[in-house]
């Protein structure tokens, strides 16, 4: 049993890194990652030992936020493209460019922010992600292909002012 | 006859995410090839996880809070043992480890070890950033292994390698250069034949003293540091940490008689 604890602990960053994405506030963020591996440790014996834990801890936090999302009947929070402008304060480190990320996501639906995140943030293969959330292959490219297309729609309407040419790293 | 056929949006998402099978990749390789649209919406796709990952790396180099970390402390097994036993077993169990490997661990400070160099949150992100890269996974590619290191040699002001693994299973792909707090830093990459990669990050570290291997954990993945005349090193990997520490010798060993001191 200790070695399931510490293999869900293990998981612990990486949730912690695609719920900040996902929802954007980090409190808010780890309120879900508790809830999470609340369920997760009052359910050790529904995984197989020596398999990764990570595509359970996923699922069990995709079926929290939707949850979540349904109880309080919250939309994601809607913000102007009037607002989207790099004048809005920032984490420091990260730059304006961080903050438009955060509010581009924000404005995609739930569905596909959580598939653009499961794929290109967490790396997960499309068979996992259908998996994870329990939709057919198909549903998960379809709406990653629309949830990218407005992701970038959305970021080169926020990024006028952002000038970091391809190929160029930024150094932080 | 056949015109070249257009790419699908379904398939550039496939192939930005690696989800291609190898021919169905050539063949798409083959198509962009003659589609600069298609290279556009490429870059675009990669750009745009590029950008996801450099947002929220920081996320995985963050402390866990006490309450999230409380939750998956051991349950009341914690209470009998006396954390100095349990700190006492752990260092029997690392020098046990050490000793095995033949290395002597210096500057040991507890469970987790002491403080931190700063190359190796940088080794972790670029390992991160770059480990996933479908397109661009390395700057200059083995192919090119000589000029490669003579390029990297030349902007580290330090002799560097790119050690020999192949006899362990791991192929160089070849590496890039990065910027670290304002020096320059090299990265090697291997893969082995199940698609596994392997990264091993190098910089000048002028101001510390030779240090031992460490691990570290990092998500999915570790990594073991160490210092050796002057130059930092980190490998990491998804690999388990048996294996790593064994790679992680093998280029010690290599590497041992590089590097101006």
């Amino acid at each position: 049993m200790t070695s399931r604890r510490e293999a869900v602990a293990a998981e612990i960053p990486r949730l912690r890194r695609y719920a900040r994405a996902l929802v954007g506030d980090s409190s808010e963020a780890d309120d879900l990652i508790q809830d999470t591996l609340e369920r997760a440790l009052a359910r050790l014996e529904q995984w197989r030992d020596g398999h990764n834990p990570r595509k359970w801890l996923f699922s069990i936090l995709h079926n929290l936020h939707v949850d979540g999302l349904r109880q309080k009947s919250r939309r994601p929070p809607h913000v102007g493209l009037d607002s989207l402008g790099p004048d809005q304060s920032a984490p420091a480190a990260d730059g304006a460019s961080g903050s438009d990320l955060d509010r581009a996501l924000q404005q995609l639906t739930a569905d596909q922010r959580e598939v653009v995140l499961l794929v290109g943030l967490e790396g997960l293969s499309y068979a996992e992600t259908a998996e994870v959330l329990s939709i057919p292959m198909g549903t998960v490219m379809s709406r990653l292909a629309r949830g990218r297309d407005r992701l970038r729609g959305l970021l080169a309407l926020g990024l006028e002012n952002e000038a970091e040419p391809a190929g160029l790293r930024r150094v932080k | 006859m056949t015109g070249a056929r257009r790419i699908s949006e379904a398939e550039l998402h496939a192939f930005v995410d690696g989800e291609l099978a190898p021919k169905e990749r050539a063949e798409v390789e083959a198509l962009l090839a003659a589609a600069p649209e298609g290279l556009r919406s490429v870059r675009g796709l990669t750009e745009l996880n590029e950008r996801l990952a450099r947002r929220y790396a920081h996320v995985l180099e963050e402390p866990i809070p006490a309450r999230l970390a409380a939750l998956t402390a051991k349950p009341r097994v914690r209470a009998r043992l006396s954390p100095a036993w349990a700190r006492a077993a752990a260092l029997v169990a690392l020098l046990v480890a050490a000793a095995a490997a033949g290395y002597l661990v210096r500057d040991f400070r507890g469970g987790n070890g002491g403080p931190q160099p700063a190359f190796v949150a940088s080794a972790l992100s670029a390992h991160q950033v770059f480990v996933p890269e479908v397109r661009h996974p390395v700057e200059v590619g083995a192919g090119e292994e000589k000029h490669l290191v003579q390029w990297l040699t030349r902007r580290l002001g330090t002799e560097v390698r790119a050690p020999e693994l192949s006899a362990e299973g791991w192929k160089l792909m070849g590496g890039r250069l990065l910027p670290d707090r304002g020096q320059a830093a090299a990265q090697f990459m291997y893969e082995d034949a199940s698609g596994r990669r392997l990264t091993l990050y190098v910089r000048k570290e002028a101001g510390l003293t030779d240090a031992a291997f460490r691990f570290v954990e990092r998500g999915d993945f570790g990594a073991f540091y160490w210092i050796d005349r002057s130059l930092a090193y980190a490998l990491a990997g998804r690999l388990d940490r048996g294996e790593l520490m064994r790679l992680a010798t093998s280029i010690h060993a290599q590497l041992g008689g590089v590097g101006s001191g």
